[in-house]
């Protein structure tokens, strides 16, 4: 008569549906929840490393390249549309794997309108180009990246004399 | 304003060269800003004559200037009313170029040889010189000629590495009203100049005073007045004024001090980021391209934070390109396809017509962003990394939902990682409450917490933190140095066994120590000067 539904911006609640009733996006999380209402952390890599793989093969590409390309492949058994393409885009900006810009018409853009907004990949390829982000001069010392800074003071309890920090990064 | 840990670490270097009374007086001016010798006494509690020999000291090595304020002086340290008095201020930016006198040693002697870096040096040791003075000591260092010390002297001037000295106690005038109705009328925000702007924008020469040398202007003085003497006393007083002009004006000339000129070094240093910023970024061919546009725009740029350099010809570019001979292989459409790359989005290189410029504010907001990325991912993870991304791009307000669904994250990750953010000052939080009746949410109303970066605070943030992070490094090799003092004291051969190996091990302590800091100083130099 009744099934349990998973609401995923309250999971703590237990929600009923009439079996008949199919619950919307907003309950189920829509593409990238499973059924149990978690983030599909696994699907979401997949289609974020297969789009990332079709940015490079084109250099440049707009999210209706990308969304022509994955629907006549029929990669996909879920029904992804154009704002979750959208979205994966969006988060391999985040994860600076591609860079967001808007077209200027001219070189590697020529066929792209300008203006409009395209996904250029990094050429991590390129002789020279490091695999991973370069660490900053902060990031690649101890204070850099330390927990306790606003605590240290020269003569505190947490000092650059006593820090452990510093000891671990002097060992030779 | 300087930061706290800014001063602090002003202080520490000012104690490590000139020792604990001229740091206590810098000290009390940086934290108060510009004061009167008696003020000074008065917060030092120090003896005239120390607080005296001390601004010497500071004033000496550029990193204090003495000047007085047009205005009326009111308060407590007015002597007769309307008398204007002399005022010190401390110059934080010169300070901070004490820690980059190897880099500044370095784009010298690359560009002019080792003999003008000799003579550098020591206008870098000792402040400021006159040129008998430089003459004198490479006499005694190198035994060079005047001549020759003259003619290096000369080609350092015509660089703009050695400029003349500031005036010794300029009038400042208030601050210009001319400015202030432009402020009000321009639709673009004019930040006023600091005192230390003003200051040293009136202390500091004409441009042609400023970069005027000439060789042998001591000889020169020293025939002017062989011939000036017996006459002088039969011609009469129109005579002994003339005399006494000519004479004013030739000691003006011969007693020139000379010291380094930083904010061109500060340039270079600016234009070496921005080629290694491309480099990293785009291939040596694009790095190569942008150097050559820097070497061809350099004499038009009249400020160290310029925006854009003057705009070029792809002819005028390419023509810059081979003149070194590493370049030689080079084609035009190598080049020209260099520049489409450049000026391909992120637009580090403006296109206009046929020309080009470069955007350095493009460029130094680039690296900036990749330093502070750096951080964020090292300090709070990945997490974190991917909201700084989205929130700085955004540069507005977000609910904490919102986010995790851009980045992928599991709400509870999310909300955790904001706060740390929060609180270790690298994002803004704001409540907004929805609903509800006057007496809460909580009868039927909801509350939600958004987010933002706000750059130029999270900018003074990170410098703040990077002060504080030089000073350590400083104070840690300190306290390395001061706990094997005894190996240290040992003669070589007596190092054997464990006081080998600490004294290996301290030997590598410095170096690791010293390059951390000369890296770190380039991110201060990022943040603070570029």
């Amino acid at each position: 008569m009744i099934k349990e539904v998973v609401n995923v911006k309250n999971k703590g609640k237990k929600h009923y549906m009439a079996v008949e009733f199919e619950p919307s996006t907003e309950l189920t999380g829509g593409a990238w929840y499973d059924d149990d209402g978690n983030l599909h952390v696994e699907f979401i890599n997949i289609v974020k490393k297969c789009c990332l793989q079709k940015i490079k093969q084109l250099k440049v590409a707009t999210l209706e390249t990308v969304l022509q390309l994955f629907k006549t492949s029929g990669v996909f058994k879920a029904d992804l549309k154009e704002h979750h393409f959208e979205e994966i885009l969006g988060a391999l900006v985040l994860d600076n794997e591609v860079m967001e810009v808007k077209s200027n018409g001219m070189g590697e853009f020529g066929a792209i309108p300008e203006g409009k907004v395209c996904y250029k990949a990094f050429d991590k390829q390129r002789v020279g180009a490091a695999a991973e982000p370069r660490i900053g001069a902060m990031a690649s010392m101890p204070c850099g990246v330390c927990p306790r800074i606003r605590s240290c003071t020269p003569d505190g309890v947490v000092s650059p004399s006593t820090c452990v920090y510093f000891q671990k990064w002097l060992e030779f | 304003m300087v930061s706290q840990h800014g001063i602090l670490y002003a202080v520490h270097l000012i104690t490590n060269q000139f020792g604990n009374l001229v740091a206590k007086v810098c000290e009390c001016l940086l934290r108060n800003g510009a004061l009167t010798l008696q003020a000074i006494v008065r917060r030092t509690e120090l003896s005239p004559a120390k607080v005296r020999n001390c601004l010497l000291v500071l004033i000496q090595h550029n990193c204090a200037q003495a000047f007085i304020l047009e205005e009326s002086v009111s308060g407590e340290d007015a002597g007769e009313p309307g008398k204007a008095l002399t005022q010190y201020i401390a110059l934080f930016v010169n300070i901070l170029h004490r820690v980059r006198f190897s880099k500044f040693m370095d784009v010298v002697s690359k560009e002019l040889g080792g003999s003008c870096g000799e003579l550098f040096r020591g206008l870098l040791e000792h402040g400021r010189l006159t040129v008998k003075q430089i003459v004198d000591r490479a006499g005694a260092n190198a035994k060079e000629s005047t001549n020759t010390v003259q003619e290096d002297l000369g080609k350092l001037v015509m660089a703009h590495y050695v400029e003349c000295c500031p005036a010794p106690e300029p009038l400042v005038p208030p601050p210009d009203a001319d400015t202030k109705k432009r402020a009000k009328s321009s639709k673009v925000m004019v930040e006023p100049l600091t005192l230390e702007q003003r200051v040293m924008a009136v202390a500091m020469p004409s441009a042609m005073r400023r970069f005027s040398f000439v060789p042998n202007a001591d000889q020169v003085a020293d025939d002017q007045q062989n011939v000036n003497q017996p006459p002088s006393k039969d011609v009469g007083e129109k005579r002994k004024l003339h005399d006494l002009e000519s004479d004013t004006a030739l000691e003006e000339e011969v007693e020139c001090n000379w010291r380094a000129n930083f904010e061109e070094l500060l340039r270079r240093l600016r234009h070496k980021t921005c080629v290694d910023t491309i480099k990293v970024r785009f291939d040596d061919a694009a790095a190569t391209v942008l150097s050559a546009m820097l070497e061809a725009s350099r004499a038009e740029e009249d400020k160290v934070k310029t925006a854009n350099s003057v705009p070029l010809s792809l002819n005028t570019i390419y023509e810059e390109v081979v003149k070194n001979e590493k370049n030689h292989s080079m084609t035009f459409d190598h080049v020209r396809t260099c520049l489409e790359e450049l000026s391909c989005p992120p637009t580090f290189v403006k296109t206009d017509d046929e020309s080009y410029s470069i955007d350095f504010t493009k460029i130094t907001e680039a690296a900036q962003s990749e330093e502070i990325e750096s951080i964020v991912l090292k300090r709070f993870g990945e997490t974190a990394y991917k909201i700084f991304r989205l929130l700085f791009r955004a540069g507005c307000l977000m609910e904490t939902d919102k986010i995790a669904d851009r980045i992928f994250a599991e709400k509870k990750e999310t909300s955790k990682t904001l706060f740390k953010m929060w609180q270790d000052g690298y994002l803004l939080m704001e409540k907004l409450v929805v609903g509800g009746t006057t007496t809460g949410p909580s009868y039927g109303g909801s509350s939600y917490l958004l987010w933002k970066v706000n750059k130029r605070l999270l900018r003074e943030t990170i410098l703040d933190e990077m002060f504080h992070a030089a000073l350590n490094l400083n104070l840690r090799l300190a306290h390395e140095i001061d706990q094997n003092k005894e190996v240290l004291n040992l003669p070589p051969d007596k190092r054997e066994g464990p006081d080998k190996q600490k004294f290996d091990r301290l030997r590598n302590v410095r170096l690791l120590i010293h390059s951390s800091l000369m890296k770190l100083d380039d991110a201060i130099m990022l943040f603070h000067d570029f």
